[in-house]
């Protein structure tokens, strides 16, 4: 290693300069980069990588994934014809007042490649981008439920940010009452999802699940968000507070499906 | 052209395990701060040119990775590198309690200085403070271990061909 910088210690301590002074300018003046083109290439050069470091992990957890993939297949099958009946009696009834019918959601699987973001994970890379169809403002979700949505598209990657990220915020509604909510990330006084402005005179139950409103039409609706963790009532008294636990299991992702954004003149709930 | 070589696969391999495994860990509450443990790794190796190189590098590439903060990892990893590289001249390297106590320095210094840009932003102080000390706990005692481990598989001392100019020359 000699034989690339001289061996002299005054040269350690103008590389050591260089790089703090690199490191100050980039605080102060970061901002101005463009950083999602920058990531784009770090993402595009770490993809392949972390491919081969994640295959691995999956092949060991495929297996025992499998046998219960089986079983759930089997469930749901049955879960399936039971539904189908329902969803015709429903569109139906809806049909004869008037009413919207619901559109069938697309999924496009995709794998997750990477997590990025400190304390916990805010973002995620996935392995499709643009060349797959994938689009900005779609959005994310696992089996279990809603992951996030795409906030940058690569030609082949891309990045989607989670419920975690603190500037995401989510319409959301309690599913078996309809109360209307806002999901926020909130770091105070522990990272946590809370859902904000729920009227203190609506009554929430700890264990009920939270699904999104698709009030925002950035998400589509019904998708499961969470279960209801906590409540506590805020300062004003007028409304309350709830911590939500995610559906999705934001610590562990393989596999994700991209939902595409509904088209402007879709009707979509 | 070796050493660039060996520091950009260091970097990699650091870089890919923060994003994959440990990140899986980190959001259960266990951090082992990579980042710190193989810029003191590096520094205790080669002395602070090269701990100062790849503090630079590992650093600059976390922050792109995070999204937030360009040059915030890159310059306490820079400092760390050299710090730790300048202290290897006269520390007995190959001693469990000189990686411990500078493993525990180092995760100590680099998570406060993460930590001091997420007051006020999307995580209270107490938590903040609590994940400092966890990252601490876990990753001094772990890479002490692992350092040891290491040396039992080599079967020679890690850090005694270090040069005190700027690594081994071969």
């Amino acid at each position: 290693m000699g034989g690339f910088l001289p061996p002299a210690e005054r040269r350690s301590s103008v590389l050591l300069g260089l790089y703090a002074a690199l490191s100050l300018l980039l605080l102060v003046t970061g901002e101005r980069l463009p950083q999602a083109w920058l990531r784009g290439v770090g993402a595009g050069i770490f993809a392949p990588l972390d491919r081969i470091v994640l295959t691995a992990d999956r092949m060991g957890a495929a297996w025992h994934e499998n046998q219960r993939l089986h079983q759930r297949i089997a469930e749901l099958e049955l879960e399936t014809t039971r539904l189908e009946s329902a969803r015709i009696e429903n569109e139906r009834l809806r049909q004869q007042l008037g009413l919207m019918t619901s559109r069938r959601l697309t999924l496009k699987p995709v794998e997750v490649l990477a997590l990025s973001g400190e304390p916990v994970p805010a973002s995620a890379t996935l392995s499709a981008g643009h060349k797959q169809g994938i689009e900005m403002g779609d959005a994310v979700v696992t089996r279990e439920g809603l992951l996030g949505r795409i906030a940058e598209v690569y030609p082949n990657l891309s990045r989607v940010i989670l419920l975690t990220d603190p500037n995401a915020a989510i319409a959301c509604e309690i599913e078996s009452t309809g109360v209307l909510g806002v999901l926020h990330f909130s770091g105070t006084p522990h990272p946590r999802l809370v859902l904000t402005d729920v009227a203190l005179a609506d009554t929430v139950r700890i264990g009920q699940r939270v699904v999104s409103s698709g009030l925002s039409r950035r998400y589509p609706r019904f998708l499961p968000v969470g279960t209801v963790r906590s409540l506590e009532r805020d300062p004003s008294g007028l409304t309350q507070t709830i911590e939500v636990t995610p559906a999705a299991p934001l610590s562990r992702l393989r596999h994700a499906f991209v939902v595409p954004r509904p088209h402007p003149l879709e009707d979509a709930p | 052209m070796r050493g660039v070589a060996a520091l950009l696969v260091a970097v990699v391999v650091a870089l890919l395990l923060r994003s994959t495994a440990l990140s899986a860990l980190a959001a259960r509450g266990v951090v082992l701060d990579v980042l710190a443990f193989a810029t003191v790794l590096w520094a205790l190796r080669y002395g602070e040119t090269w701990g100062s190189s790849l503090g630079f590098a590992l650093g600059l590439a976390a922050d792109l990775d995070a999204a937030h903060w360009l040059g915030r990892h890159a310059l306490v990893l820079t400092l760390i590198g050299y710090a730790v590289g300048r202290l290897s001249h006269t520390l007995v390297r190959e001693s469990s309690r000189t990686h411990l106590a500078l493993f525990a320095i180092a995760t100590l210094v680099h998570q406060l200085w993460s930590a001091a840009f997420d007051i006020g932003g999307i995580a209270g102080v107490p938590y903040l403070l609590q994940r400092v000390v966890l990252a601490v706990v876990a990753t001094a005692p772990l890479g002490t271990l692992l350092v040891a481990l290491l040396r039992r598989v080599g079967g020679q001392p890690l850090f005694s061909h270090a040069s005190i100019e700027s690594g081994p020359t071969s």
